[in-house]
């Protein structure tokens, strides 16, 4: 238990740093939300330490697949010149269970 | 990025087009019933289910060993494992349409849980409720009679895996896990926590071996640029992109997919705790053994409810996470991540087994709610995992105290900073 609480807080740590090094107006407000952002944190981490909510068993890698080479291509369709994001919008290459529009 | 998801390439070859009167005719025929195996156990009789040594009913399993002990002559012995008799783990990718085996066939919803048997050694009649035992003992003679045959209720299963971790490992388990989340547990629970009042329960589930293609489409990103601006007295990072169309396919084969086979169990909503029982996956099911209800004896036992046809949409779910985990590693290229849009899964073949897994199951209601909690023990593995009551004014204590410390940093390097 006092692990998660150790990561919770090194989590909200890293971003008083992060906050506290960025100088401008916004740094202020990010600095002071670090209390109830810490303390949602510590709350969340415990609550799921204890409840277990969020777990299941993992079959994508705990069952015995036996898979063919990946096939498959790519085409460039388009070219983003200026964005402030950093990622893809609605980025779910790493999250399998999320299901998206069934073609049949 | 407000454009229309561009349209799933299909794959360009499918054999010859049908003819129209062939389709028709293929959309009006009736889904043709798959081959099935046959897992009846034909060597046990009717309810009496006797030692093979000396005929005494007084058979039981020993969890150290995983077999059946006779307490008369203390002969023991197990059943044939289901993966060899039935040629389970061979030839998934040959597998076309589906193969039902036989304890894994439709739940009769009209057929009568309660089956009589006539105790064959002293005559007396003997009822047997199904939805919550598989085996009563002859208050005459003190027989222990067994449901072995596949009546037509569906609830004798395919195969069972007996329990292994005695009831004695199970209750250190669950006091091991529930001692370390102390601290923040229910006044109630802790005060009520007895991990003796331990059961074993055989749970169903359906066991599946399937062939599988999928396909997806999808957006990817690689970045081309990364600079940053001033703007006022603030630097902010802009990056430029190439964006791509994204195909992938792959084939598979997966071996043993298990899941649950009870509509209750089945149900992962937020509302209840059933996921810490799925959590305890996977089972050693390759170990698992022919049907034999002696197996069961001192254990409670699940019905199954959920048919093939109910589940196939679980397996077709699992079957394109299944892909999207496989293919993930071929996207190494797109830095800026994928969006997958539109998904694709055809089966083409799969296998399904009816079988008994071994759980030991804490279960504690929690009033103030109603929620029930459980700590699941895997009765082969010893996986833990449970769902322990919190007390909310002890969590939300902690909370704020972190919160104000916090704040109390955050205080101190303003003051310092001004
Ligand atoms: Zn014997
Ligand atoms: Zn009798």
């Amino acid at each position: 238990m006092t692990i998660e609480i150790i990561q919770a807080l090194v989590h909200v740590a890293s971003g008083v740093v992060r906050a506290a090094s960025d100088d401008d107006g916004g740094g202020v407000l990010w600095l002071l939300a670090i209390g109830p952002a810490g303390g949602a944190a510590t709350y969340w981490a415990i609550y799921r330490y204890y409840r277990n909510t969020d777990k299941s068993h993992e079959f994508e890698r705990d069952t015995i697949i036996e898979a063919q080479p990946v096939q498959g291509g790519e085409d460039r369709v388009d070219h983003i010149s200026r964005t402030r994001d950093s990622g893809i919008k609605g980025d779910n290459g790493g999250d399998y269970r999320k299901r998206v529009q069934r073609v049949r | 990025m407000t454009q229309d998801p561009v349209e799933p390439q299909q794959p360009t070859f499918d054999g010859p087009p049908l003819s129209l009167e062939e389709e028709l005719a293929a959309a009006r025929a009736e889904p043709e019933p798959g081959p099935s195996i046959e897992t009846v156990n034909e060597s046990l009789k009717d309810g009496l289910n006797r030692c093979p040594k000396c005929g005494s009913t007084d058979v039981r399993l020993r969890g150290s060993t995983g077999m059946l002990v006779c307490l008369f002559c203390r002969n023991e012995w197990q059943e044939a494992r289901v993966e060899e008799e039935f040629g389970l783990g061979e030839g998934i990718d040959q597998l076309e349409g589906t193969v039902i085996a036989s304890g894994a066939e439709d739940i009769a919803a009209d057929a009568a849980d309660q089956v009589t048997f006539k105790c064959e050694a002293c005559g007396a009649e003997v009822v047997v409720d199904t939805a919550h035992a598989l085996n009563a003992r002859c208050h005459w003679c003190r027989h222990t009679l067994n449901v072995n045959q596949q009546i037509p209720n569906g609830a004798v299963p395919d195969a069972v895996l007996p329990f292994r971790l005695t009831k004695e490992e199970a209750v250190e388990k669950i006091r091991a896990f529930a001692s370390k989340r102390r601290l923040f547990a229910h006044k109630r629970f802790k005060r009520e926590f007895v991990p003796e009042n331990v059961l074993g329960v055989y749970l169903p589930y359906l066991v599946i071996d399937a062939r599988a293609e999928t396909q997806y489409w999808g957006k990817g990103e690689v970045q081309t640029r990364r600079w940053t601006e001033k703007q006022g007295d603030k630097q902010v990072t802009y990056y430029a992109a190439d964006v791509y169309q994204v195909q992938r396919q792959v084939a598979f084969t997966v071996d043993d997919l298990t899941v649950e086979a009870s509509s209750e169990r089945a149900d992962f909503g937020t509302k209840n705790t059933n996921n810490i029982i799925n959590t305890i996956l996977p089972f050693d099911t390759k170990n698992a053994v022919k049907w034999n209800a002696s197996y069961l004896v001192g254990f409670t036992s699940e019905k199954r409810d959920l048919n093939v046809e109910a589940l196939t949409p679980v397996l077709e779910d699992q079957g394109l996470s299944i892909g999207r985990s496989q293919v993930r590693g071929s996207l190494g290229r797109f830095d800026r991540g994928v969006r997958w849009e539109q998904e694709k899964i055809e089966i083409g073949g799969s296998r399904w087994v009816s079988m008994y897994l071994p759980v030991w199951l804490y279960s504690y209601r929690q009033e103030s709610n109603g929620l029930l909690h459980y700590i699941a023990v895997n009765a082969r593995t010893g996986e833990t995992m449970g769902s322990i009551p919190v007390s909310q004014p002890k969590l939300l204590l902690a909370a704020f105290t972190v919160g104000t410390f916090l704040e109390g940093i955050a205080g101190a390097i303003l003051v310092a900073s001004a």
